[in-house]
């Protein structure tokens, strides 16, 4: 489905919203809402995850054994379950940056190139 | 270290799959409630904001996007999602086709016919054109032919096939063979019996890598003059003659009264190129001999494995140009041609073969369209259920995925069903096209054929199904429940269904055209101008044994007085004898050339059938005597040489001058030949071909011991065969007479093969046209259905019964006259390629073509005009009451 991009706002490059998700865990857990707010508020209001993508890509993760699942209470004592960063996922987030930096250095050059 | 963490991750995966299955519940339950917890977040948020709760909820809802499609989106990011999801659409397959028992039979039937065809022909296509000839590295194996400047293949001269296996570098060994069924006569034991002697250089087996189950194969030393007198035998004639014992090697045979030494038996599964019971080395005592310019043998040569074809033939043509310098006389212009042994053994079938499988893959194509056409009008009823589960969360890849899993189901058990047909119809095509015959194993179904079966049952699921699939899956649930019953979706697929039924009916007309071709030039073989008359004529040789007769003068008295005493029988309006009669044994041709002048180098001979007759063979055969005589008894060795030749042997050799009387020499008999008469042509070799250049000489000035009989009959042919037997055994014990056939049955077994495609080409057509009409009445009645209620009105307020029969009528005749124009234009180059079959019959056949389109016409009408009955019948007041 075509959505028209709102002005402000980017589409999320492919394949980095595991990377953010990871990034943003690795400050602490949070629960889904909790992600997908970090994730705006860092970005300036540039990404935002919709819930049809957020919970694959976290239920995902959490199959993978880079995240961990556990049910806590959220601020305003509601049932909810918080991700955790596992040492996997440590690991993982590691490459990912190593990787996306490489990447974003190569298109800089392509880009800079005279 | 790689392996290892490889190894981690995969069992990693394999747990969280078997989990994601085994807990999927589990999984389900705590998604459920983290969702839950996430709109109530959301929620509570928005309440903070001073929104009414119920205005929060619904709210955090539409920004969630649906709990449903979020859910879905999860499982299907699952890890072991596919699996899972997969189990459930065979599931949901299974449930449906047993719920529609009717459609899922009437189209796995369907399938299962056209696989089972495909895998059939395929099986058999792939044994004799693609792993072919059951020797070892066989694809290196290559047969030595003469050729001059480039044509007029044949056998090779013996001198020169020791000039190329001497000096070849790029085939490993060449070994030389003659097999054209020469037959001898096996005279120890009870009773003498005749059997076929191939002739060979004592290498062709191990070239072959053919090993003797019993005793040793052919040596070197066994070729030497005065070697062993070495033979092979078959497994055949060793079971007949020694009853398996493994006392026969090293026993005594007499072949034609002289005794050999069984060195060997070869095993059953050996066959090469024609059967023979006994194996006789060439260089010994084979009939050839040995000049330059007389070709007998073929070769058989094994290129070696760091040699290519293209660089053997470079080669060949090297040592050609060197013989050519040396031995100009014979060798100028001539050269050896090699041809892979595979093409060489399959040349008669390979077309007949190609053409039934390419009519098979029609026929499958036809079956996808029908069944493709069960599919879509299935979707069109099902575009509720589909429309439903895409509100309840289906994305719609899911959706397509679920029917694409339902027809791959329909199709792997017609795949299963249809390997089943495949073994029934392997059983019918070998009895039906004489594999056997040429010297290859008689194909089974092996593993590739079944490889191919699930490869096309996959291939017809994905072509039945995916563009119904797309079709169905492709709405969005609101349109269609906004376009209620149904309009616009069904117009779509109506088309689509049009669509697949004019290609149907291109194909059949394809197929009816080409089939009809076949079927008139079958009849045009039928009454073939032979040039000889072939009613009441019964055929069979006679054998004598050399050694029972001191001079050829004496063979000859036998086989004159038998004759005679032939003749002379009731029922019996003549007899004749003949060295090989037409058709049944047919080749060999002597160069001919006027006395007058020298005779021409090898390049420029003008060749001709040689053939030895008694008196009166002309009169038996039918052959009508232009000018001159008959040979006649008094045609005796003494007196001077003379020949009877054919109309166009005279007219190559003379042109427009008469022919009678003039001298001619005759091939290496170092003899002149005076022309005493001029014969009407006769087809010598082949039906299918043009009548043959011949020459026929006396037999009384040749001499032979091996003939054969020609007996024109006033009663059934072969009733008087025993008769005739009785007379030969009479005059000679240990004289044969064997083959009594008439000369009607031989002649349809020749037509037999081709025949046998005709038959099958007819039978796919008529599948085809089936298949057609019933896609053409299913399109239509389903036009009529969902024009019910306009027909209806159209009846109610005046339209005749003709005009609505006309409308529909018309409208199924326009798509079948679509599909005949497409399927002429497609027709007519594909029956160019199938022009070597044919006889006499232009691809532009008027009245195979006419008949074609007036018999397809004819039954794509009685097809339409089920439903279009129907249509007269529509009762407005029912149509409205059911709506």
């Amino acid at each position: 489905m075509a959505r028209r991009k709102i002005s402000g706002k980017a589409d999320l490059v492919r394949g980095t919203l595991d990377m953010l998700i990871l990034k943003t865990l690795s400050l602490e857990p949070l629960h889904g809402l909790g992600v997908s707010k970090r994730i705006d508020q860092i970005s300036g209001g540039v990404f935002t995850v919709k819930p049809g993508s957020l919970f694959p890509a976290l239920h995902r993760l959490e199959q993978e054994g880079w995240v961990r699942g556990t049910w806590g209470e959220s601020e305003n004592k509601r049932r909810a379950k918080f991700y955790e960063l596992t040492p996997d996922g440590r690991r993982r987030l590691g490459e990912e940056r190593a990787s996306w930096g490489q990447a974003v250095r190569a298109i800089t050059k392509v880009l800079e190139a005279t | 270290m790689w392996t290892g963490m490889w190894f981690s991750v995969a069992c990693k995966r394999i747990v969280g799959t078997l989990r994601s299955i085994l807990r999927k519940e589990d999984l389900d339950l705590e998604l459920d409630t983290e969702l839950r917890s996430y709109l109530d977040l959301v929620a509570d948020e928005k309440m903070l904001g001073g929104m009414s709760r119920d205005d929060a909820y619904r709210q955090a809802r539409i920004e969630l996007g649906g709990v449903e499609q979020v859910k879905e989106k999860v499982r299907d990011r699952r890890v072991g999602a596919r699996l899972d999801v997969l189990l459930q659409d065979l599931h949901y397959a299974g449930r449906d086709l047993r719920k529609n028992v009717g459609f899922t039979v009437v189209a796995v039937t369907i399938l299962a016919v056209g696989i089972g065809a495909t895998t059939a022909l395929f099986s058999n296509v792939h044994s004799v054109l693609v792993r072919g000839v059951g020797y070892p590295e066989a694809d290196r194996l290559v047969i030595l032919r003469k050729s001059f400047d480039g044509r007029n293949s044949g056998p090779l001269s013996r001198l020169d096939y020791y000039d190329f296996r001497d000096s070849s570098e790029t085939l490993e060994d060449i070994a030389s063979f003659a097999t054209y069924g020469l037959g001898a006569v096996l005279s120890d034991g009870p009773t003498p019996e005749r059997i076929r002697v191939g002739f060979a250089t004592w290498n062709l087996f191990s070239i072959l890598g053919a090993r003797p189950i019993l005793g040793r194969g052919f040596l070197l030393s066994d070729e030497e003059v005065g070697g062993s007198n070495a033979v092979l035998i078959s497994e055949g004639l060793w079971k007949r003659r020694f009853g398996s014992s493994s006392d026969a090697a090293g026993a005594t045979i007499r072949i034609d009264g002289m005794a050999r030494t069984i060195a060997g038996v070869l095993p059953g599964t050996f066959r090469f190129i024609d059967e023979a019971d006994v194996w006789v080395l060439i260089d010994r005592d084979g009939p050839f001999d040995p000049l330059r310019d007389q070709h007998s043998v073929l070769g058989l040569g094994r290129i070696t494995s760091s040699a290519t074809l293209d660089q053997a033939r470079v080669e060949m043509e090297g040592i050609a140009a060197r013989l050519a310098k040396i031995y100009p006389d014979t060798n100028a212009g001539k050269s050896v041609s090699l041809t892979p042994l595979q093409d060489y053994m399959v040349r008669n079938v390979r077309l007949g073969l190609l053409l039934l499988m390419a009519t098979t893959v029609l026929v499958l194509i036809l079956a996808c369209g029908n069944v493709a056409g069960l599919f879509l009008s299935r979707g069109e009823r099902r575009m509720s259920e589909m429309a439903m589960r895409s509100a309840l969360g289906a994305s719609r890849g899911r959706l397509v995925r679920q029917l694409l899993t339902e027809s791959l189901l329909l199709t792997s058990f017609a795949g299963i069903l249809g390997v089943g047909i495949a073994y029934l119809l392997n059983g019918l095509i070998l009895r039906l096209i004489p594999i056997g015959e040429i010297g290859i194993d008689r194909p089974a179904i092996h593993a590739t054929a079944l490889w191919f079966a699930v490869f096309i049952s996959i291939g017809t699921g994905l072509l039945v199904g995916l563009v119904p699939a797309l079709r169905t899956a492709g709405k969005r649930p609101a349109e269609h429940i906004w376009s209620g019953a149904r309009s616009s979706a069904t117009g779509r697929s109506a088309t689509l269904r049009s669509g697949l039924v004019v290609l149907q009916v291109a194909v059949s007309i394809a197929l009816l055209v080409a089939s009809g071709l076949m079927i008139r030039s079958l009849a045009n073989l039928s009454a073939a101008e032979l040039g000889f008359d072939t009613d009441h004529l019964l055929t069979g040789n006679v054998q004598v044994q050399g050694s029972d007769y001191g001079t050829p003068e004496e063979t000859v008295r036998f086989f004159v007085d038998l004759r005679d005493e032939i003749a002379s029988q009731p029922g019996v309006v003549s007899a004749a004898l003949i060295s090989k009669l037409p058709i049944i044994n047919p080749w060999t041709d002597w160069g001919i050339w006027p006395a007058d002048a020298p005779p021409p180098s090898a390049r420029d001979m003008d060749y001709a059938m040689a053939r030895y007759v008694s008196s009166g063979y002309f009169e038996t055969m039918g052959i009508p005597l232009i000018a001159g005589r008959d040979i006649r008894p008094s045609d005796r060795m003494g007196t001077e040489d003379v020949v009877v030749i054919s109309e166009s042997t005279a007219r190559t050799l003379f042109g427009d001058e008469a022919a009678l009387d003039r001298l001619v020499g005759i091939g290496w008999t170092e003899r002149s030949f005076r022309i005493v008469g001029v014969v009407g042509d006769a087809k010598l070799n082949l039906v299918r071909d043009d009548a043959n250049r011949a020459m026929y000489m006396a037999m009384a000035q040749g001499g032979a011991s091996f003939m054969n009989l020609a007996v024109r009959t006033t009663a059934d042919p072969e009733s008087l065969s025993g008769q005739i037997e009785d007379i030969v055994r009479g005059r000679d014990p240990n004289a044969l007479f064997a083959d009594a056939v008439s000369m009607e049955s031989v002649l349809s077994e020749d037509l037999a093969g081709f025949r046998t495609v005709i038959m099958s080409l007819a039978l796919f057509a008529g599948l085809a046209m089936a298949l057609t009409a019933i896609g053409l009445y299913g399109v239509l009645a389903y036009h009529v259905g969902t024009r019910r209620r306009e027909f209806g009105i159209r009846r109610a307020v005046g339209a005749t019964d003709g005009a609505v029969l006309g409308m529909v009528l018309g409208r199924g005749l326009s798509l079948v006259g679509i599909g005949l124009l497409a399927g002429l234009a497609v027709a007519y180059p594909g029956t160019l390629l199938v022009r070597q079959l044919l006889v006499e019959t232009t691809p532009i056949d008027p009245l195979s073509n006419a008949g074609a389109v007036g018999f397809l016409v004819l039954v794509a009408a009685g097809a339409c005009l089920v439903p279009a009955l129907r249509a007269t019948r529509t009762d407005i007041m029912q149509v409205l009451r059911t709506e």
